[in-house]
């Protein structure tokens, strides 16, 4: 009954994943073109250059045209999976209709479909060539998921949804004195303020950035017209306590002498901050008055200088200020969901084309204003042609790009807001969308907002969060979470007065607070009142119900407050709910029989009024009841599923209620690296690093999230027999014993895919580079194995490392005067071929080559080269429980523990893993995939699943186990593989989905003997990647020093490191050299050669000297006891006299702070160098450690 | 010192014989025999398998690597094993591997010309040699014929994809990969003594004669209809997982049961892939087996080893 059965619909699924992925999709582009339709409001002032007076553009329509780019003059048509291969932004043209006036008076001229800009597109929008195609047709297409795409690199990017507080909400909260303040961010098409009022030593104070310093609220109160202070009591309400509370503000007012509108502004203006810039209006009518109407809660509209619904706003601040003073409970909490809206690209994608666009008109006009001031134009003239789309596209990709929003008007600098997609797997990617970024900084260790929030129920994944500074702080969304989009609010305002609000204008201030009245507010904007609040707010839900309102409204009665709160704002969260009459379900058994017949899906549930969605604070007024079962009369909403309050990540879990909630936080970033399939277009993209599982399976022991999300179609691990037990010693710290028959039959195989691409320049003197025929003889010829006769790499060659994939010359001159490519022989040409990089010993296959022409012209040449492999010893795996593990041995079958049945586990687990990490849903897990196994069906475990019958429970399981003759407790009786013995106890196994990691020892492992190093220091250079040297840090030095190994330290840091020979003179102690010619070493102070030794230094220790000598330090050497000259010694440790390569990292070999501590020796105490029994003078750079 | 002799004379007697299966009991012996034969039946009875695979044309979807994995897992009939050679010892060719001796070659092509998809299957397999061809499974079946049935998948084409290769087999043993390992199961148990306590049984009622017979996951015991008695229905069936005596000291009747595994007689479950018989997997096991303890009793090292081994040394020439 109920809803119980409601994901089983396969509409029903279809629909909800449409949810998901719509906010995604429909926000963006249609906000632009909304944004447009709102042209008119925006962009009232008609353009009018300035000498031609009524010269002037206007805009009529705008539209998005079909994804497409020009190619010399071409028109193609893009989707998505070109662009990801040839490196093109998916975007469409962004066409307007104009109207203008060339400053004669003619009628103006009309001008249909102008280019203004290209307008990155999102996948599956509703300007994606993808929109409203099913899942067969995509397939169809070649072509999966969502985003928008971007330029130059085929990368895709992501705008992560950002979370803020509420804009235009009155917030009340404490500062960090402890002074109760309230707060309204205000934010209109217009401008963007933050209005604070703030309790301070009892007198209450406005803060603005727009006055110097605060400004006591009265004279602001009288500064907007409210002369009288009753009529400012009455509006804060008649409660004795509250004027008591307002009473040392009014006395702080007549202190100051003001009394009058008059005399308030006029005292405002003197507080008011010295402008920048001088502006007209200003000037005017008192800088003061300006503020008070444009800056101050700007969200509150000043119509004809009516001043009074800006008070009553005010006064309304007031008293819920006072409320909290009075009753801490009133006051309201930064971190509740309710309290907080999501960002979507969309909003921040028309943030961002609004400036843009301004951009694109103040050079349009600047570009006129130019051509129009020259006396003599031949030809007609054409608005059109001035209108260029270069800095609307280039801006909007630039952005996308960057991440880096600056939006000049609303003064925005947000930083990241662009993320590359994650493409590892399937779950990866989807994860990364539901991604919310905090507004937070990551640094601040604050725990408020770190906290599981009560209200993030249902709208916020409780598990799935990152480890490490961002936990708590990067969200992400439930499965079924909807977020809003903006909804016009005309309409609900002449609603809400048909359904008897009482009109603001026509209240007095004392009838504002009467007792049996409450407020009405319209995001956040004081509509009226109203005298039968829950009626009224009764009929706004039927009404929405109805589809009569739009279905996000939301409608929230504050008995506290005495408000009924309205919300119609964009980026509210919101989530679908079963409505209930008294306790009744509305959604009957026929319902739920036409939804699996396919004969109605959710959005018909929806339009019916069978369900509704509900944001955060709607939920406060209602009693949801889980089952339906347990509802009683009182209950208003019954739950759809509790499973749905876990997002993707977590929804992968089996049995997530059981385990220890860290253990589910751990899978949901782990869930993210494993490998398996990533799209169903995997094989076609060209990206430049693909995992892929060779044999991925579906989990046995599955999740109706699982079945929602997709995951059982593009699963990433297998499901693999664990024996639970210890076996060998190489399984100790969670490592994991491998059958190695398994791996023969191809367990944890894994492909990794890797794009090589080349380019084939062209120069600016029209040479370019060639592509050639391979030799076929010769020294490289061996090297060219693998080459077709074009010069390129063949598909299905076997690649080693350092084979050349792409035969390729290079014109030796490619600047200055034009040359003809023909006329260039062989000799103007130097190879400048391509080799393959890879790990030594293995083959990789040239899997695929792509050609195709970028941006420029030059033809670009990718690579994709596949490497098969198979699970070594080192190579990370997990469970779906945050149980991770590194294979610690594979062993032969013949070794493994074995059943009677002939059963043969393919891994074993140490069970230490179980007691301390407490993943009990593991174990249910393996249960369930054992009786799955057994009786070939697959079985269930979603969260909380068990009374609505989407999880098995383990008595079940059990009765399953024993009718196929296994024990109820999943253990088996089983034999050594090594001596045929039975083993002492009985083994917990069966099967469980592992997932194999992206980590992988070949892509980690590094030694080396002798190789290169770093030019400046003649140091071994840092990373894998540069086959660096392993650095004996810091604190390896130091354990060697307390040890006393000052040989292994001197062997360490100078022979194996950068060992060097120099010429010290030993009379001034200063370096000298050694000339070659005269085969004599000279000081080049002393102008002799008469005192000078060899001495061995590191090279980096010799740099140093020289570098301090140019920073007129001088290091002086002596053999019998080391001398510094300390004139300017105590400089060197500071920063400003630090040479810039002190900053960076010294190898193996004495570093840096080691040398200071030489240098700053004395000054910290450590005077005595010499060590007895060290008095080889070759050593003492080193000794002195 | 008389040494005591060890030897015991090991009987095997053949419960169940198919052409893939095979069920017989051993006796006298002990776990460490029953251990090593099953040990090389799984790892070291030889088999042959492809090895090497000539990819000519594949626009399949799997790429090279995945179909040659594929091709090397198919079983192939290698009744002629025993008798092959080893590449790497092979001196007829110069250890490439392709001579008559050592290897045999396939050829496989197929491409999809229609719309319907194309199946590449074992059946596709072209062998050089009749004896060691793809193993078959539809006319093994004592039941019903299934001509749908086409061998085992190693592909599907759709129209316009082909897939053209040579593929060498080679002889190898389970140790080396798992591909040449013959057998599917092996496994063996103990064979279980009960004893039911017959007085203490009639002590209980029907009810808890039935409730502790439905204690065991596994049906191994029953209640006569007619005399009411319980009675061991098939003792093999017994998984050693004890539940039958926990239930007893649950009911209060300890030593209700008592069961026993006969620690000198194993029942054997033999099945095989289909390279070769289940009935000469054992042969072939048995005869390798042999072979190892020639090559321990005859190699330099034993006799060397003699006068740290004595008795054992001398016993192990001796046979």
């Amino acid at each position: 009954m109920g809803l119980k059965q409601d994901p089983d619909g396969p509409d029903a699924s279809k629909q909800q994943e449409f949810d998901i992925d719509k906010q995604f999709l429909a926000a963006p582009v249609k906000s632009v073109v909304d944004k447009f339709q709102l042209l008119p409001e925006f962009l009232k002032p008609i353009f009018s250059f300035a000498l031609y007076h009524f010269a002037h553009i206007r805009y009529k329509e705008v539209w998005i045209g079909k994804p497409s780019t020009s190619i010399e003059g071409a028109v193609i048509e893009l989707t998505p999976h070109n662009c990801r291969l040839s490196d093109l932004t998916y975007a469409a043209p962004i066409y307007v209709n104009i109207e203008y006036s060339n400053g004669q008076k003619t009628p103006p001229v009309a001008k249909k479909n102008v280019f203004i800009g290209q307008m990155p597109i999102m996948l599956r929008s509703c300007c994606c060539v993808l929109h409203r195609k099913d899942e067969a047709e995509l397939a169809r297409l070649d072509i999966n998921f969502i985003c928008i795409l971007n330029h130059m690199v085929d990368i895709t990017y992501v705008i992560l949804i950002q979370e803020q507080l509420s804009k235009n909400r009155i917030i009340i909260d404490t500062d960090k004195k402890g002074c109760i303040q309230a707060s309204v961010m205000s934010s209109t098409e217009a401008t963007k303020s933050k209005t604070v009022i703030k309790m301070e030593k009892e007198k209450i104070y406005l803060y603005l950035n727009q006055f110097g310093t605060k400004v006591p609220i009265m004279a602001v109160m009288k500064a907007m017209g409210m002369e009288s202070d009753q009529e400012v009591v009455q509006m804060v309400g008649r409660d004795p306590r509250y004027s008591a509370l307002l009473l040392p503000s009014i006395e702080d007012c007549a202190s100051n002498a003001v009394y009058t509108q008059q005399q308030a502004l006029e005292f405002l203006d003197k507080k008011v901050k010295k402008p920048q810039y001088f502006s007209a209006s200003f000037d005017k009518e008192g800088k003061a008055m300006a503020i008070l109407r444009d800056v101050f809660v700007a969200n509150v509209p000043v119509r004809q200088n009516n001043f009074r619904p800006k008070c009553i706003y005010v006064a309304v601040m007031l008293r819920r200020m006072m409320e909290a003073i009075l009753n801490k409970d009133a006051m309201d909490d930064k971190d509740y969901v309710g309290n907080k809206r999501l960002e979507l690209s969309g909003q921040l994608l028309s943030l961002l084309f609004e400036d843009l666009f301004k951009t694109m008109n103040e050079e349009l006009k600047k570009t006129v204003d130019g051509t129009l001031e020259k006396p003599s134009r031949s030809s007609q003239f054409d608005f059109s042609r001035y209108v260029k789309g270069d800095s609307i596209t280039h801006g909007l990709e630039r952005t996308l790009s960057t991440g880096n929003w600056d939006v000049k008007r609303f003064k925005m600098h947000r930083k990241g807001m662009t993320q590359v997609v994650a493409r590892l797997s399937f779950i990866g990617t989807l994860g990364h969308m539901t991604k919310i970024s905090p507004q937070f900084e990551k640094s601040r260790k604050v725990s408020g907002p770190r906290a599981l929030q009560p209200s993030q129920w249902g709208m916020l994944c409780p598990c799935d969060t990152p480890e490490g500074e961002a936990c708590g702080l990067v969200k992400n969304l439930a499965l079924m979470t909807h977020v809003t989009t903006d909804e016009e609010e005309g309409p609900i305002i002449s609603l809400c007065y048909c359904l008897g609000v009482e009109d603001l204008a026509l209240l007095s201030g004392e009838e504002l607070h009467t007792q049996d009245s409450y407020l009405i507010l319209l995001n956040g904007l004081i509509l009226g009142k109203h005298r039968r609040p829950q009626r009224f707010a009764n009929a706004m839900r039927k009404l929405r119900r109805a589809g009569k309102v739009g279905e996000f409204v939301s409608v929230f009665v504050n008995e506290k407050q005495r408000c009924v709160y309205i919300a119609s704002d964009g980026g509210r969260v919101c989530r679908p709910l079963v409505i209930a009459d008294k306790g009744v379900s509305r959604i009957k058994e026929h319902h739920m029989k036409e939804l699996l017949d396919g004969v109605r899906n959710f959005h018909d549930f929806l339009r019916e009024g069978l369900i509704e969605y509900l944001d955060v604070n709607e939920e406060n007024n209602a009693l949801v009841a889980l089952y339906e079962g347990e509802a009683t009369s009182e209950t208003t909403h019954v739950e759809i599923e509790p499973f749905t309050i876990l997002g993707v990540c977590a929804g992968l879990i089996p049995f997530p209620h059981h385990n220890q909630s860290p253990r589910n936080t751990y899978q949901c970033a782990m869930g993210k690296q494993a490998m398996g399939n990533i799209a169903y277009n995997q094989l076609r993209r060209m990206d430049t690093l693909i995992y892929l599982l060779v044999y991925p399976q579906r989990p046995l022991l599955t999740t109706r999230t699982i079945e929602l999300v997709g995951y059982d179609k593009l699963g990433a691990g297998q499901n693999a027999t664990v024996a639970v037990m210890s076996f060998s010693g190489y399984d100790i710290e969670d490592a994991i014993v491998m059958n190695k028959s398994s791996l023969d039959r191809g367990f944890g195989r894994c492909i990794v895919m890797k794009k090589m691409s080349a380019i084939n320049q062209k120069y600016e003197n029209t040479t370019s580079d060639r592509i050639i025929r391979p030799q076929r003889v010769g020294p490289d010829a061996e090297r060219m194995q693998i080459l077709d006769d074009d010069g390129l790499a063949a598909p299905g060659e076997i690649i080693r490392p350092h084979d050349i994939y792409i035969n390729r010359q290079s014109p030796v001159a490619t600047r200055g005067a034009m040359v003809s490519p023909l006329t260039l022989t062989d000799k103007d040409y130097k190879p400048s071929i391509q080799t393959y990089k890879g790990p030594e010993g293995e083959t990789a296959v040239v899997d695929r080559v792509a050609l195709f022409s970028d941006k420029s012209f030059n033809l670009n040449v990718k690579f994709i080269i596949r490497h098969t492999r198979r699970p070594e010893v080192g190579d990370k795996f997990s469970s779906r429980h945050g149980q991770k593990g590194v294979c610690g041995t594979i062993i032969q079958q013949e070794d493994f523990p074995f059943s009677e049945r002939g059963i043969c586990p393919d891994l074993i687990m140490n069970p230490h893993g179980f007691p301390s990490r407490m993943t009990v849903g593991k174990m249910i897990e393996l249960l369930g995939s054992k009786a799955g196994v057994s009786n070939g069906k697959f079985h269930y475990g979603s969260a909380f699943g068990e009374p609505s019958g989407h999880a098995d429970r383990v008595e079940a399981i059990s009765d399953t186990l024993v009718k196929h003759g296994f024990s109820y407790s999943g253990k088996d009786f089983l034999y050594s593989g090594i001596t045929g013995s039975p083993l002492q106890a009985y083994i917990f196994m069966g099967p469980i989905y592992y997932q194999k990691l992206k980590h992988m020892v070949l892509d980690k492992m590094h030694a080396r003997g002798s190789g290169p190093r770093v030019m400046i220091t003649r140091q071994p250079t840092e990373g894998r990647s540069r086959n660096g040297g392993l650095r004996v840090g810091e604190m390896e030095r130091d354990c060697l020093i307390a040890y006393g190994a000052s040989m292994l330290i001197y062997e360490r840091l100078m022979i194996s490191s950068d060992p060097f020979e120099v010429q010290v003179c030993r009379k001034c102690g200063l370096l000298g050299y050694y000339n070659h010619k005269l085969k004599i070493s000279i000081c080049s102070t002393c102008k002799n050669g008469e005192n000078v030794s060899t001495l061995k230094l590191p090279y980096a220790c010799k740099l140093l000297f020289q570098v301090e000598t140019g920073a007129s330090v001088n290091e002086y050497c002596s053999p019998l006891k080391i001398n510094r000259s300390m004139i300017l010694a105590p400089l060197v440790g500071t920063e400003q006299f630090r040479p810039k390569f002190l900053n960076s990292r010294f190898f193996a070999t004495v570093n840096i702070f080691a040398l200071l501590n030489v240098f700053n020796g004395p000054y910290l105490g450590r005077v005595d160098w010499k060590r007895p029994g060290c008095s080889d003078s070759s050593d003492y750079a080193l000794e002195s450690f | 010192m008389e040494g005591a002799s060890y030897q015991r004379f090991p009987t095997v007697k053949i419960r169940e014989l198919k052409d893939d299966y095979c069920k017989f009991e051993l006796h006298s012996t002990d776990a460490s025999l029953a251990n090593a034969l099953r040990r090389v039946m799984i790892a070291e009875v030889p088999t042959v398998a492809i090895d090497l695979v000539e990819i000519e044309v594949n626009s399949s979807v799997l790429n090279d690597e995945f179909i040659a994995h594929r091709l090397g897992l198919i079983p192939l009939t290698s009744d002629r094993a025993m008798s092959m050679r080893f590449s790497r010892d092979c001196d007829a060719c110069d250890g490439d591997g392709q001579c008559e001796f050592c290897s045999v070659e396939f050829h496989l092509r197929a491409k999809c010309i229609n719309d319907q998809t194309l199946d590449v299957t074992s059946k596709d397999l072209y062998s050089s040699d009749h004896t060691v061809v793809p193993v078959d499974f539809s006319d093994s079946g004592s039941g019903i014929e299934n001509s749908e049935q086409r061998g085992i998948i190693i592909v599907k084409l759709r129209r316009g994809q082909e897939l053209r290769l040579r593929a060498i087999a080679r002889k190898g043993i389970g140790k080396d990969h798992a591909k040449w390992s013959p057998a599917a199961t092996v496994t063996f148990m103990y064979e279980p003594e009960i004893h039911i306590n017959e007085d203490m049984m009639d002590t209980l009622s029907l009810e808890e004669k039935q409730g502790w017979v439905d204690s065991s996951p596994t049906k191994v015991f029953d209640i006569d209809a007619a005399s009411q008695q319980v009675v061991v229905v098939d003792p093999e069936a017994y998984a050693y997982d004890d539940e039958v005596i926990k239930k007893a000291e649950a009911m209060g009747k300890p030593g209700l049961v008592e069961i026993y595994a006969k620690e000198d007689s194993f029942i054997f479950t033999v099945e095989s892939t289909g390279a070769i018989k289940a009935s000469q997997l054992v042969l072939n096991a048995i005869d390798i087996l042999k072979q190892k303890l020639d090559a321990v009793r005859l190699s330099e090292d034993t006799v060397e080893a003699d006068e740290q081994f004595g008795e054992l040394g001398a016993h192990m020439r001796g046979g």
